[in-house]
């Protein structure tokens, strides 16, 4: 089951990577229009939410040590929410915002909700808590309260009925989804995760901590501030006080990185290093964005743009990328070869990927990301067009080498059989 | 016949495979006790909830009933001493990049 929602989310990650790129002029301007609205969703949707989905129905029962509650609701989920995705971004694409696009977004998040359901019972049975499932049950919340605002805005855009700029709005949504959802999973996971892989002892997780009440702080009062239009200033103060629990677990994740025993970084924790890097320049970006005078409306519009692609292809995308490098091989692993392992001279996980090409594939991600951004801030569509041009071979790169790790899974699975 | 020594030289072939590194240098094995019947192994991971929990318990397993098939194997997996970066040998920590 696991193995489907990678697959969906690496596939939805290229599509959107060759969509980009044969539409790269529409990063211009005002970030709500049609085009950009469906690309945002693909990469939010169905790469981003998808891998963290499977991801978490693989590492929420061995980290909280429990069993998953129901394989066959994450089944169901899975189709459901891929047609829902489908609907939702030919919607968008082509802004037919009628009924059928409504059906859509209530699919994708009741395929949510499903998830929700299935990790919060399997949550139930937890005898032993530990920070990392705080911050995944935290997530939870905020991808219920993402997947609501989302329909209510798909709803809205079709049948108006909100007071309020769908702007506001959508500003809202985009961050409880980013902040609240994705980045409360990744300081979870990676707090388990990066010392886990680094062979980190000894380390203390005040920041973390520390991370995880000013986060919720900042964000659910900047929430209640923006839908109340209360005073501007305490909306300044709860971004601050956000700004300071993303910092605080950046320096969680120095802290780990520099009491770690395995002193070489493989090429999944450099992705992972480096997407840390992009958080911190996000992060900068972001409170650029919300203290500055509006000023140029024209700078501000490619600026917002840049704050966007930082935070989704520079941050999430490039730390997904390192992550799938560190846990595909051992899914490959462990259901190929650990049951030899002790009998025999068996792989190491290593040895199932191709750390050159993903190497190779590093570089060219991160030179795409600079030259687009690069672009998009100097409104050089050429320039745009390269870098989106060198994500895409990245992102291929990326592909290839993944599915070669799960045919290496297949072609054992087919020699056993015919032994 | 099965002595300690032998198990614990057994243990080298058992390889963690995220570092590369067997469980005898990795300080993982705190104890081999052999009666005539069975073969206890103590031992802990780096991590508690990690990822390859069985699989580390079921390659001990496997290489000492590869060495004895009639001997009862029992691993007793134990988080009370936790494993520290201190129980690395040199050669681990060589490993390591250190």
């Amino acid at each position: 089951m696991v193995s489907k929602y990678f697959i969906a989310s690496v596939a939805s990650f290229v599509v959107f990577c060759v969509l980009l790129l044969l539409n790269y002029y529409e990063i211009h301007g005002h970030h709500f229009q049609p085009k950009l609205l469906a690309l945002t969703h693909i990469l939010t949707l169905g790469w981003i939410s998808m891998i963290i989905f499977g991801a978490m129905f693989q590492l929420v029962p061995v980290v909280l040590e429990v069993k998953l509650h129901n394989e066959k609701l994450g089944e169901v989920q899975f189709w459901l929410y891929c047609i829902g995705i489908i609907g939702m971004v030919y919607g968008f694409w082509t802004f037919s915002v009628g009924m059928h696009f409504t059906a859509s977004a209530v699919m994708v998040t009741a395929a949510m909700f499903l998830f929700i359901y299935n990790i919060f019972r399997t949550m139930t049975n937890v005898t032993k808590w530990n920070i990392t499932g705080l911050f995944l049950l935290t997530a939870l919340v905020y991808l219920a309260l993402t997947a609501l605002s989302g329909l209510i805005l798909g709803y809205n855009l079709g049948f108006p009925f909100l007071d309020r700029s769908h702007f506001d709005y959508l500003t809202l949504h985009a961050h409880i989804g980013f902040i609240g959802w994705v980045l409360m999973v990744i300081m979870g996971v990676g707090l388990k995760l990066i010392p886990m892989f680094g062979l980190s002892h000894n380390f203390s997780t005040v920041p973390a901590k520390t991370a995880f009440i000013l986060v919720n702080i900042g964000l659910l009062g900047a929430t209640i501030e923006w839908i109340l239009t209360g005073a501007v200033w305490l909306l300044n103060v709860y971004i601050a006080i956000l700004m300071l629990g993303i910092v605080s677990f950046i320096i969680q994740i120095i802290s780990i990185l520099k009491n770690r025993m395995k002193l070489t970084l493989d090429i999944g924790m450099k992705h992972s290093a480096v997407a840390f890097g992009y958080a911190v320049v996000a992060t900068f970006v972001g409170g650029l964005l919300a203290w500055s005078n509006p000023g140029d409306e024209g700078i501000r519009e490619q600026t917002v743009l840049v704050y966007g692609l930082i935070i989704m292809v520079g941050f999430f995308s490039m730390l997904i990328v390192g992550q799938m490098y560190k846990i595909v091989p051992f899914l490959v692993w462990f259901h190929t070869f650990s049951d030899r392992a002790g009998k025999e001279k068996v792989p190491l996980l290593k040895d199932l990927l191709n750390e050159s090409l993903a190497t190779v594939q590093f570089w060219i991600l991160n030179a795409g990301i600079l030259t687009m951004i690069a672009g998009t801030l100097l409104i050089q569509q050429t320039v745009q067009f390269i870098g989106i041009a060198l994500i895409t071979i990245a992102a291929l790169l990326f592909a290839y080498n993944i599915g070669n790790v799960f045919y290496i899974r297949k072609l054992h699975a087919n020699r056993r059989k015919s032994t | 016949m099965l002595t300690e020594e032998k198990v614990h030289n057994a243990l080298y072939s058992v390889i963690d495979p995220e570092l590369g590194i067997d469980v005898v240098n990795l300080g993982l094995i705190y104890g081999i006790d052999i009666d005539d019947d069975s073969v206890t192994v103590t031992m802990t991971l780096t991590t508690p909830g990690c990822p390859l929990h069985e699989s580390m318990s079921s390659a001990v397993y496997n290489a000492i009933r590869t060495l004895d098939p009639d001997k009862e194997v029992k691993i007793n997996l134990v988080w009370d001493p936790p494993w520290t970066p201190e129980r690395l040998t040199d050669q681990a920590k060589e490993m390591l990049g250190w």
